[in-house]
């Protein structure tokens, strides 16, 4: 740095003189602990990183609320080692450039000795490359894209850290494709707000439908800063479909519905991406027909989602979607597991218990496949999450059929 | 129904009545105070929360919430406009940073007494026209009072109660060795057209979601109707309006919905480059 004649720096430079020699006398007078590098700090603390500004703010604070739920349960449990875990909250904003620059102040400032999130996938694979550089374990609860496991599949000892605890498009797919055999759906409509994963999962839908015989009758993204899409409500219900599958985790999937039950008040609708999981939305829909929500986990399929939902709701004041502010709860309580199975924080010892071990969580017990991704889907063992539908009194669980 | 043009096209007509709606406090304010108001869409989003904390105390109708939403926001408006816009006014520069601050300053309040999810109101069944075509309630409604408002200010505007705002729109200085309050005039001005965001906000809000951010997107196309329209017709921003919501159904039923908005877009840039000091401005006067 070049200073300037008459520059704020010479000007007071014996200010900030004095300054530097309070300074290394305060640390001289209380230098760090012989050896503290080695020990585990007081407090075991885990990265959480999610939007809470932006127009996922919504999905965000929800999803550090349910962080927030696991740690105080892991404390009320005892902690790790007898050491209490606290969060370290990173705002990526969903933006991919700040998710980066958050998870590396969570990792080289804030200490932090695991990482859970992001939340958009664009957002998660661009915090991978900071969990797989710095070696932290990342659990990633919602992004769905394929990508983050096709990573730790084709580079596995690069990105080893990363274990993906929601479902992956292929398996969300799976789920979806046999709720709609599961309810004798021959056409489906797929629409939604036009970002990545929405995308990627209505082609992957239509893989996995097409040999069950159903088939998509029409298919539209809309943009999410246009509010338009009164025509996309009217060429979906003019397509004639069984059900109209509705892929946007925002605030649009409720004026989307409100426009599509005016064109088609009698046309079924699942929702996938969570918003309409909220029961305060639901009581203001029409449900002159079947309004059904996707989710990993509701009250009522164990003791553990039932316990959880009543739990986030005398603290929040609203029931769970059941997705973004229910997946990160599991997350937390996984690593914080594994931390406990593994006696040690120590990314490399942890890696392979998480590869080995069950986990129990909200949603059921947790393992993991070769490529580090939760098993989900309708096979033997898999996660199968609920899909519930909202009736005047609550909604009821109607898939996977008990 | 046959074909769903027809009905792409009615909502359309609503969809324009929406921006219509935004556009006529917009204009106000662009031509009398002079300024580029960014607060606009937080005030939209006001009359919205004001009609959602109505709905959960038993008082469902937005025509009831809408009187209330746009006191409240006039208030907020003079208060805005006599502390901050007025004296800020002549920075040209300042002022839409600083009125884009306020909404962003608004928006983090509304997330902190509301929360950032989204909120709904029952927005009740639509009326079933001829030939099967939906008449949406909200979106009736959102045309309606678009085409009273922007009726209503024509005649203020062209009567003699309207004088002063016309004076002021031409010439400040005139106006003030008349003997006008021009700084009230304007304060009052700004007050009056935040009212009227906060109402059409009120009345539109059981169409679709409530949230901190859902100003955003009508004052982005307000703006562009005012601009492109000129303020010197009122009857120019209804239309252009209505124009502009059929367009954007059209192309988005006939090329794709994601490409609805670039082709709204690319349509405002040709008329802009067309007439850069709007459609029905007198060539070469402004520019």
């Amino acid at each position: 740095m070049t200073v300037n004649r008459g520059s704020p720096f010479r000007r007071h430079r014996p200010l900030f003189g004095t300054a530097a020699l309070a300074l290394s006398l305060f640390f001289s007078a209380f230098p760090p602990a012989p050896g503290a590098a080695a020990e585990l700090p007081d407090t075991l603390t885990i990265g959480v990183l999610a939007p809470l500004s932006g127009p996922y703010a919504a999905g965000g604070t929800s999803f550090v609320q349910a962080a927030t739920l696991a740690v105080e349960q892991a404390n009320a449990e005892g902690g790790v080692f007898g050491r209490r875990v606290t969060i370290a909250v990173g705002d990526t904003q969903g933006r991919v450039d700040v998710a980066k620059s958050e998870a590396l102040r969570l990792v080289s400032r804030e200490k932090v000795s695991g990482l859970v999130g992001a939340y958009l996938s664009e957002e998660t694979v661009g915090v991978m490359e900071v969990a797989a550089a710095h070696r932290k374990v990342l659990l990633v609860p919602v992004a769905a894209t394929a990508e983050i496991t096709d990573l730790v599949r084709r580079e596995y000892a690069r990105y080893r850290y990363v274990f993906r605890v929601g479902y992956s498009l292929p398996q969300w797919a799976e789920m979806i494709a046999a709720f709609l055999s599961d309810r004798k759906v021959r056409r489906y409509a797929f629409v939604g707000a036009g970002i990545r994963w929405n995308l990627e999962l209505g082609e992957t839908l239509e893989r996995f439908a097409v040999p069950k015989g159903i088939s998509p009758s029409y298919s539209a993204w809309y943009s999410p800063g246009n509010p338009a899409f009164d025509t996309v409500a009217v060429a979906a219900a003019a397509s004639s479909p069984d059900i109209v599958i509705l892929a946007d985790p925002g605030r649009n999937s409720v004026s989307f519905l409100k426009r599509l039950r005016e064109s088609a008040p009698a046309l079924p609708v699942l929702s996938v991406g969570g918003a309409l999981g909220d029961a305060r939305l639901a009581a203001s829909v029409p449900l002159s027909a079947p309004v059904y929500v996707q989710a990993a986990a509701w009250r009522g399929v164990s003791t553990a989602a039932t316990a959880y939902v009543d739990r986030y709701e005398r603290r929040y004041g609203a029931t769970p979607v059941g997705y973004s502010d229910t997946l990160p709860y599991d997350a937390v309580t996984v690593l914080v597991a594994a931390w406990r199975k593994a006696g040690t924080v120590e990314s490399d010892a942890v890696v392979p218990v998480l590869e080995r071990g069950t986990f129990p969580g909200v949603a059921g017990e947790y393992r993991f496949d070769p490529d580090h991704q939760a098993r989900w889907g309708t096979g033997p063992g898999a996660l199968r999450g609920s899909i519930v539908r909202w009736e005047p009194g609550g909604a009821r669980i109607v898939y996977p059929p008990r | 129904m046959a074909s769903p043009l027809p009905q792409v096209l009615l909502d359309g007509l609503f969809a324009g009545g929406t921006y219509a709606l935004m556009a006529a406090g917009m204009a106000l304010i662009l031509g009398v105070v002079k300024v580029i108001n960014l607060s606009h869409g937080a005030f939209f989003t006001l009359g919205a929360y004001v009609a959602y904390a109505l709905a959960g105390r038993g008082v469902g109708s937005p025509l009831a919430a809408a009187p209330l939403a746009a006191v409240i926001a006039f208030a907020f408006g003079v208060f805005l406009g006599k502390s901050f816009v007025n004296p800020v006014r002549s920075h040209p520069f300042a002022l839409p940073v600083g009125t884009l601050a306020c909404a962003l300053l608004f928006e983090q309040a509304a997330q902190l007494v509301w929360g950032p999810h989204p909120l709904s109101i029952e927005a009740g069944a639509p009326w079933i026209g001829p030939g099967g075509l939906v008449v949406r309630r909200w979106g009736a409604v959102a045309f309606l009072s678009s085409a009273a408002l922007l009726g209503c200010l024509k005649r203020v505007l062209s009567s003699r109660p309207g004088l002063p705002l016309r004076l002021i729109a031409e010439d400040e200085e005139i106006a003030g060795s008349l003997g006008m309050d021009v700084e009230a005039i304007r304060y009052l001005t700004f007050g009056a057209a935040c009212a009227m965001a906060a109402a059409a906000g009120a009345l539109l809000s059981p169409s679709g979601a409530v949230t901190p951010t859902m100003g955003r997107a009508p004052l982005l196309l307000s703006l562009v109707v005012v601009i492109v329209a000129g303020m010197e017709s009122v009857a120019a921003i209804f239309l252009l309006s209505i124009g502009l919501g059929v367009f954007g159904n059209a192309c988005a039923w006939l090329l794709s919905p994601q490409w609805s908005y670039v082709a709204l877009l690319a349509a405002v840039c040709l008329l802009l480059a067309a007439r850069p000091a709007g459609i029905v401005a007198t060539a070469g006067r402004r520019d």
